[in-house]
């Protein structure tokens, strides 16, 4: 079986949509993550109820294994246009700030990106490395599982820094890679690129908030400000 | 107009390099004038060369957008020198070259060969079996299609879109803005008896559609205000739609 049209055309014209739909994935397979990280705002016992609903149905363990698969795929596709010379890349890095103001950022946009993508290749494979050993091994924590208490141990003990720096990289590579690859394909075209971009400016805004609300509860900064939903559930 | 219009002294700092002359080095000169009301380069450049260095070499013909010959690169963002305005611009104004092309001197590049190579790879004419009759009557034309095929058209070459587009700049055999907007100006007329199955090969490569990476600034730079991205969609999907047939 063929796993890739044999013609040069053939292939360029998967690797593009490989490429682009993988990101798209993984993208809004981060604002649910955002949702499942999030019941910490209800409090331990939010976090844990839906960290085992989400392992006894195993919806956790073949998500781990597939967004991983996912998220190195994505790597090795989006990557075939960096270019490989340092001397080019510094050309455009250069080419990139001459043409930043308005009304032209994303040349820029575009090598931020890059940048942002190289850390979440470090930092999310660590993240996915930890998280798959929580949900798939008996290595950490009383049950083979995530659990907030390991979570909240680890973020305290200093894992707060490159989480915040993966939040910031991922909102960010995220946001502006959803509203490029809707200009590339001519999605949404009925609404002005200005429109796009603002649409993506807000929601990256708006998971960064919500990103680092989170992540100061887990830090133990923050009280969980949803708890009061919950009272009375949790011990 | 701004109110520095016509008070201000201005600075040049203009890329010198004659590579005809071996004694000749690339540097940076710098040249002083009063700006006038109105002031395009065009006229600033010429006042230069004039009054201060007959030497200088750039390039005008028009001085209305339409001949594409004095594409420049206007404090770091290419520009046609004749629809810039000193008014727009900051007392320092900094002139290069355009990139990727071929240096003549000074300002002066030969864009002719890069969109020459770029037309005879994309053979940017129209393929037709049918003889010209002078008298039949002309087949019809949607609307719609007909303003794409004009907007496309409306390229003046003056390679503005290529010396800001990042990927022209580090890959040679790449299509770029112009190139790949010349690809679907032919793709998508009817008269062209060129069918999915011939472009397939030339628009879905890295060197034509999927070359791109979509760093926009082409669109945002073009002095016609081309649709380059529109183009481009259109080619992404016609690409995949050949893919989906072939």
């Amino acid at each position: 079986m063929k796993l890739l049209p044999s013609t040069t055309a053939g292939r360029q014209v998967a690797y593009e949509l490989i490429s682009g739909g993988s990101g798209l994935v993984l993208a809004l397979f981060m604002w649910g993550h955002m949702m499942f990280v999030g019941s910490i705002l209800v409090g331990t016992y939010g976090f844990d109820w839906l960290a085992l609903q989400l392992e006894v149905y195993f919806i956790a363990q073949p998500t781990v294994i597939v967004i991983f698969t996912l998220f190195l795929v994505h790597a090795v596709l989006a990557a075939r246009k960096i270019p490989a010379q340092l001397e080019e890349r510094k050309v455009m890095v250069k080419l990139g700030r001459d043409l930043k103001g308005q009304p032209h950022s994303e040349s820029l946009l575009w090598i931020w990106q890059v940048r942002t993508g190289m850390a979440v290749l470090v930092l999310g494979s660590f993240h996915l490395v930890l998280l798959g050993v929580d949900v798939l091994t008996p290595l950490w924590g009383e049950r083979i599982g995530i659990e907030s208490v390991t979570s909240l141990a680890r973020v305290q003990a200093g894992l707060w820094l490159p989480y915040a720096i993966l939040l910031i990289c991922v909102e960010f590579h995220a946001s502006i890679g959803l509203y490029r690859l809707a200009v590339k394909w001519g999605v949404f075209s009925s609404l002005a690129r200005k429109t796009l971009h603002r649409i993506e400016s807000i929601i990256l805004w708006l998971f960064l908030g919500l990103g680092a609300v989170i992540l100061l509860v887990l830090a133990g900064v923050l009280p969980p400000p949803l708890a009061f939903l919950l009272t009375g559930a949790s011990a | 107009m701004s109110e520095a219009n016509g008070n201000r002294r201005l600075k040049f700092e203009i890329f010198r390099y004659n590579p005809q002359d071996p004694d000749s080095t690339p540097h940076m000169q710098d040249f002083e004038i009063n700006e006038l009301p109105y002031m395009s380069l065009f006229m600033a450049l010429n006042e230069i060369r004039e009054k201060q260095d007959p030497s200088l070499q750039f390039d005008f013909a028009c001085r209305s957008a339409i001949c594409g010959s004095c594409g420049m690169m206007v404090n770091g963002r290419p520009n046609l020198g004749c629809r810039t305005q000193t008014s727009d611009l900051p007392d320092v104004i900094r002139l290069h070259p355009l990139p990727v092309f071929k240096l003549v001197g000074d300002l002066s590049v030969d864009t002719g060969i890069w969109f020459r190579e770029m037309a005879e790879k994309t053979e940017a004419w129209i393929h037709a079996e049918k003889a010209f009759d002078p008298d039949a009557q002309e087949d019809r034309m949607d609307d719609e299609l007909a303003q794409s095929i004009y907007d496309s058209d409306r390229c003046i070459e003056c390679g503005c879109c290529v010396a800001s587009c990042g990927v022209a700049n580090v890959k040679g055999d790449f299509a770029g803005p112009a190139g790949l907007n010349r690809m679907a100006r032919f793709a998508m007329d009817p008269r062209d008896t060129r069918d999915d199955s011939d472009w397939y090969e030339v628009i879905s490569n890295e060197n034509g559609v999927f070359g791109c990476i979509g760093m926009m600034a082409c669109h945002d730079i073009c002095p016609k205000e081309l649709p380059l991205l529109e183009v481009y969609a259109y080619l992404r999907r016609k690409a995949v739609a050949s893919a989906l047939t072939n």
